[in-house]
């Protein structure tokens, strides 16, 4: 439970707001790549301002508020050229900078175009992505994790939900609705519609355990017949803040991405790359991406799937849950653990630091902690990930099974060590 | 008799929250008010435990409003 003020500095992420200031310490994912491959520029909104991210031929990507800073016509219809973007209206051309580099209705001999700066913010691709940094100079480097840059099958799929991001990020240091909302809840949609729910998903929790660590909380559990010494508790997946949650096993590697568009809007994004031990990986030119079904025509969630069901939860908290009339108990202790580090680190910006998860050093890959064997059910884990979780929406789906059945196959022959 | 009111939206809890929840860090005394501070409130059995943090000091630490004193109590096992 928290007071109404306190959940609103929690929540409220526009500009000037001690949460916004936090976030926009971080890179955010804002277009595919395949989009601005397919038209260059585009609209995109997050931490509730609107920019205009685009791609000049060269091959730079760039990101400008929206709005012209000459008359307010949108940026993201401009034109967009070698130099930078062009506005629609009158010409006013931008480079990647946000300076004012033309302004053809104006006389050539003043200095008026370089009195005019856009407050630009910094663009460039990773992994399929177009990647956006819009705070203060200087941008830290773009964190190249694991998923993003190792070998393997990508694919992602997406939607946008009308919910605060905060509550999807909640979830992901609970780890007891897992056995609740992917184990009974489900065994219940199963049971009526006629389909066997995973079982893997209902085992219930013995223990759980998060760990503070360099990029966020590390999340634990012992499961009914494990021990401490297995991956669940070993190694465990981590909450990588402020807005993504890293999971995996058996050969799925995944990034879950909640990027704050607004208080009460977020884009939820699965990125996965598939790289089971023995797999035989193709070639992609473009990172494909779907969208995924979150509500059927009658206005119902959709939740005979993962996803569909953790959404239902979030969404049907509210835009911004209440938690002044909330019930935490011990059990939630990891979302209490969470809402102190967002206050924490909410300090070190104001101090003039960098929040935890900045870096500044250029590196090539960031490994995160991620078990191997997810729920000590082994290959298994893969086959239910791909049948009842949001990849069941993927045009590679076929693909991606005859990925990890091949790839099973190869470690049983011997021809491939499981992986470690 | 009447019948006990029940407020289905909670407003009592909340209430409570506003009232109990620590208004200054127990070590160093600034105030936790005006989000200067953090203060969640979750509960176990009988207890509202408040987790707290102090932007001022850093100190963290539960804080249990105590209505009664409990000895030792017996095993039920």
């Amino acid at each position: 439970m928290l007071t109404a003020e306190m959940n609103q500095q929690l929540t409220q992420i526009g500009h000037g707001t001690p949460m916004g200031a936090l976030l926009r310490r971080y890179w955010y994912p804002v277009a595919f790549t395949r989009e601005l491959a397919e038209f260059p520029v585009k609209r995109t909104r997050l931490l509730g301002e609107d920019f205009a991210v685009f791609k000049t031929p060269n091959g730079r990507c760039g990101i400008l508020p929206e709005a012209c800073p000459h008359r307010k016509a949108s940026l993201a219809y401009g034109v967009v050229e070698p130099e930078g973007l062009r506005c629609p209206y009158h010409g006013w051309m931008f480079d990647h900078t946000g300076q004012c580099i033309d302004q053809p209705a104006e006389r050539d001999d003043t200095n008026f175009a370089e009195r005019v700066r856009a407050e630009a913010g910094r663009a460039q691709e990773l992994g399929g992505l177009v990647w956006a940094y819009v705070g203060p100079p200087p941008a830290p480097q773009l964190p190249r994790f694991d998923v993003y840059v190792m070998d393997g099958v990508r694919d992602i799929g997406w939607c946008e939900l009308p919910c605060s991001w905060l509550q999807i990020m909640e979830n992901a240091v609970d780890p007891h609705h897992v056995e609740w909302l992917h184990g009974r809840y489900f065994d219940f949609v199963g049971r009526h519609e006629g389909f066997t729910s995973p079982s893997s998903f209902a085992k219930k929790h013995q223990k759980i355990g998060f760990t503070a660590f360099e990029w966020g909380i590390i999340k634990r559990r012992v499961l009914e017949g494990a021990t401490e010494e297995n991956d669940d508790w070993k190694i465990g997946h981590p909450l990588v803040f402020p807005y993504n949650m890293r999971v995996g096993g058996s050969g799925i590697e995944q990034m879950q991405i909640r990027v704050p568009i607004d208080d009460t809007h977020t884009r939820f994004m699965l990125y996965s790359t598939h790289a089971p031990a023995g797999g035989q990986f193709w070639e992609q030119p473009t990172v494909p991406d779907y969208q995924i079904p979150w509500i059927d025509d009658n206005g119902r969630h959709i939740v005979n799937y993962v996803e569909g069901q953790d959404i239902m939860t979030w969404v049907t908290q509210g835009p911004i849950a209440d938690r002044t009339t909330e019930h935490l108990g011990r059990s939630d202790i990891g979302v209490t653990m969470l809402r102190r580090m967002f206050r924490e680190q909410m300090e070190v910006v104001a101090d003039g630091g960098d929040p935890l998860g900045v870096i500044r050093e250029p590196h090539d890959r960031i490994d995160l902690p991620c078990e191997r064997d997810k729920f000590h059910a082994g290959a298994q884990f893969a086959l239910d990930f791909l049948a009842m979780g949001s990849s069941r929406y993927s045009p590679q789906l076929d693909a991606l099974r005859k990925l990890h059945i091949g790839a099973a196959d190869q470690v049983a022959a011997g021809k491939q060590p499981a992986a470690s | 008799m009447s019948e006990p009111t029940v407020q289905h939206d909670f407003a009592a809890d909340a209430e409570r929250h506003r009232r109990d929840a620590p208004r200054h860090c127990p070590r160093c005394g600034a105030s936790l008010a005006g989000g200067a501070g953090l203060s969640v409130e979750f509960w176990q059995g009988a207890d509202r435990i408040f987790h707290t943090w102090c932007a001022g000091c850093r100190w963290t630490g539960d804080i249990i409003p105590t209505t009664e004193m409990i000895g030792h109590e017996i095993h039920n096992g």
